[in-house]
């Protein structure tokens, strides 16, 4: 089988000391077939620590303008001639498997075009010189792909990934307006059209430090004004369709007008809403044409100025483009996923079945159902009412309490974190067992066990379910658990063997995960 | 809404931590050499955490060495003045230099700071035992059944100075206790019936009187 080609991008802005850490650690991939784009963001010259290297794989773009990462990227992409890519800062490293891993899952399985790895948050404290003295290594994020999180929030962090080029060809390249979350922004555009592969090996180390980190991420989420802005800029981007992996929601806005209350509600709505949609507002032109409607993704319906509700509705369905539909009621109140729920409920249902909001009412219907079902309904049944024109149709109109919605398992982990905190040992114990029998963040469940059995006092089962974990994939913190529970019973040779572990990865001595 | 953003924690201070853990490990085993090492590192590692002095003045005093034991608790002292472990070192050293007095202060002062601390208190009780004044010590012990029900060996030091006090009841009380936890400790079982033989004897006398 032929190696295809990855092109690993390090973007750099003056952090010369760091660089030459960062680049040595893609040079030394045990992965020959790659190129790799130093992006110099008009920064302090480095053309001589990337001489240093004296590889031909190595491509220097030197930027004389500071312009920011999102274009770096470009630049570099624009260039880039692998089958995939992949990124990493100029203070993070890989190790030697990071490519040939992500490359190994990408090509055994074609249907993903995103893969990522596990990676360590590195605590370290800068010292005179600015050498980085290594504190902790922590595995932060360890999420098994997750779309709905992932369109509420990112959880892939932008070092562990590594995707199709071609992939960009339908997402667009990066978002140069933005100033943070920009491994977001793409991540999620990503995630409309494929399926991401979690690699459970940890595979690179990202640094922060304990002093002022100087990340331009890390100051621009410390303004929160900037930081809203950004979430809100990257929830409301639709890539071009079709989507692959993500149904289209249109919501019609049942309303007289759009004033006053209802500007309101429309805010509530952006506010709310993370999922993917689009707002239609059936009125007549005239009368929206005099609002000044600054709000993204909204679209008039434009109806006469007679037409019953109903009438403004079935056109509305008529134009929508969404795959799903949800009926919004004037009045109706919006809180968090007031919508996601339901469309989890139709990713998660069958033909004929819709699904009518929380907080709906008699008086205030608010319903999510699939287009074709709503335009059958109403087609055959245009002089009914919304709610019985779906029931003469043969659909069933269920409730959301009566089916899953997303983030279950984040509400479970909440919970037991709360009987943990309450000294409810037995009872966190059983809702992590609960979520174990699901093949969800296996690893990061039985984490929870072993910390829950240890504190419980259930020695026996905590080195059960740690001697699991840690053939599995060790980090510090699971070494350092298991060696804890080690000396509760007496057995100090083997805990001293796993602390020797937990001091190798925390000096960088040995990757025993390899 | 309930997202659970982070899978492990935050801590800075895993290494640390490691370095502690090992120091620990070695010292329990009697590898003081290694423990010594650990403990050393970990300091550099944090030079403000009181931790690594305590464990360096643990090896000094199993290695007999009392001058480097007690400057390894001053230092955890002076960086942590409310560290109980170097209130209880400190009190060691002065008991094995046989000041009774001095060693039985530091050993209340740790159990006013930590009242869980099993050494300082069985140090509190032998100070006590060295000094022959008991009725200070019958408080933590007391305090330290609270949170320790079933400490057999407490609840024995306990129901001997209840009896050496003349409360007869009590102590047999707690015997009881003592014995149903632990039906093999023959101490317990022996002086159960010392004291049930001395309250049958004190009931005796007053029915005579």
């Amino acid at each position: 089988m032929t190696s295809p080609l990855v092109s690993i991008i390090i973007p750099t802005f003056n952090r010369r000391l760091y660089l030459p850490c960062a680049l040595g650690s893609a040079v030394k991939q045990d992965y020959e077939n790659i190129e790799i784009f130093v992006v110099n963001d008009g920064g302090e010259d480095v053309s001589d620590i990337v001489n240093s290297f004296d590889d031909p794989r190595i491509i220097f773009i030197n930027k004389e303008e500071n312009r920011g990462k999102p274009h770096s990227l470009n630049l570099a992409l624009a260039k880039a001639t692998g089958k995939y890519v992949c990124y990493l800062d100029d203070d993070d490293i890989y190790y030697s498997n990071h490519v040939s891993t992500l490359v190994g899952v990408l090509e055994s399985n074609p249907d993903y075009h995103v893969a990522y790895s596990d990676l360590y948050k590195v605590y370290c404290r800068i010292l005179p010189d600015g050498s980085r003295q290594v504190l902790s290594k922590v595995v932060e994020v360890s999420r098994d792909f997750d779309r709905y999180f992932m369109f509420y929030f990112n959880h892939c962090l932008h070092v562990s990934l590594m995707h199709r080029r071609d992939l960009l060809e339908k997402t667009g390249l990066y978002n140069e307006d933005l100033s943070i979350l920009v491994d977001w922004d793409i991540a999620r555009r990503f995630a409309f059209f494929t399926d991401f592969y979690h690699v459970e090996d940890i595979t690179a180390e990202f640094y922060s430090s304990l002093e002022d980190d100087d990340r331009i991420s890390i100051k621009g989420r410390k303004d929160l004004g900037k930081y809203k802005k950004n979430v809100l800029a990257i929830r409301k981007t639709r890539p071009t369709k079709p989507w692959y992996k993500t149904k289209d929601l249109s919501i019609i806005f049942d309303t007289d007008e759009v004033c006053g209350n209802s500007i309101n509600t429309i805010g509530q709505v952006v506010g709310h809403t993370f999922y993917p949609y689009i707002l239609y507002i059936p009125m007549p032109a005239h009368r929206w044409a005099q609002i000044n409607s600054n709000f993204a993704n909204m679209i008039n319906v434009d109806v006469a100025e007679q037409v019953s509700r109903l009438e403004k509705i079935d056109k509305a369905l008529n134009e929508c483009e969404g795959e799903y539909v949800v009926i919004l009621p004037d009045g109706f109140s919006i809180t968090d996923l007031w919508v996601e729920k339901a469309t989890y409920a139709l990713d998660n249902s069958c033909k004929n079945e819709c699904f009518e909001l929380e907080d709906s009412s008699e008086y205030c219907f608010a319903v999510a159902a699939r287009k074709e079902d709503f335009i059958k309904a109403r087609n055959q049944f245009p002089e009914y009412s919304l709610r019985d024109s779906l029931n003469a149709a043969g659909l069933t109109v269920k409730k959301l309490n009566e089916v899953a919605s997303p983030f279950e398992f984040d509400s479970y982990i909440h919970l037991a974190i709360q009987k943990e905190e309450d000294g409810d040992w037995k009872k966190a114990i059983e809702i992590y067992e609960y979520l174990a029998k699901s093949s969800q963040n296996q690893l990061w469940i039985k984490t929870c066990i072993v910390n829950a059995c240890f504190e419980a006092g259930y020695y026996n089962a905590a080195i059960k379910f740690s001697e699991e974990l840690n053939n599995k994939r060790p980090t510090v913190n699971t070494l350092l658990r298991h060696a804890k529970i080690c000396r509760k019973m007496n057995d100090y040779s083997g805990a001293i063997g796993l602390l020797k572990k937990a001091e190798q990865i925390l000096e960088g001595k040995e990757l025993i995960w390899m | 809404m309930d997202v659970v953003k982070n899978e492990e924690s935050n801590d800075s201070t895993q290494r640390y931590e490691v370095l502690m853990e090992l120091g620990d490990c070695h010292a329990t085993v009697g590898r003081y050499e290694p423990a010594r090492q650990y403990y050393n590192k970990a300091a550099s590692m944090s030079p403000d955490e009181a931790g690594p002095y305590v464990g360096l003045g643990v090896v000094a005093l199993h290695e007999n060495n009392l001058d480097d034991a007690d400057i390894a608790f001053r230092v955890a002292y002076r960086l942590n003045n409310s560290c109980s472990k170097a209130f209880a070192g400190m009190a060691m050293i002065h008991q094995q230099r046989g000041d009774y007095r001095g060693a039985f202060d530091l050993y209340l002062k740790c159990m006013e700071l930590d009242p869980d601390n099993l050494t300082a208190l069985l140090g509190l009780f032998q100070a006590s035992c060295q000094m022959g004044t008991f009725s200070k010590i019958i408080h933590y012990l007391e305090l330290y059944l609270k949170m320790h029900s079933a400490d057999v060996s407490v609840m024995f030091s306990l129901s001997a100075l209840y009896m050496k006090e003349g409360r007869l009841e009590e102590s047999k009380k707690l015997l009881l206790n003592a014995v149903a936890l632990d039906p093999s400790n023959q101490d317990a079982v022996n002086l159960l019936e010392e004291i049930e033989h001395k309250i049958s004897q004190d009931m005796q006398l007053e029915v005579n009187a």
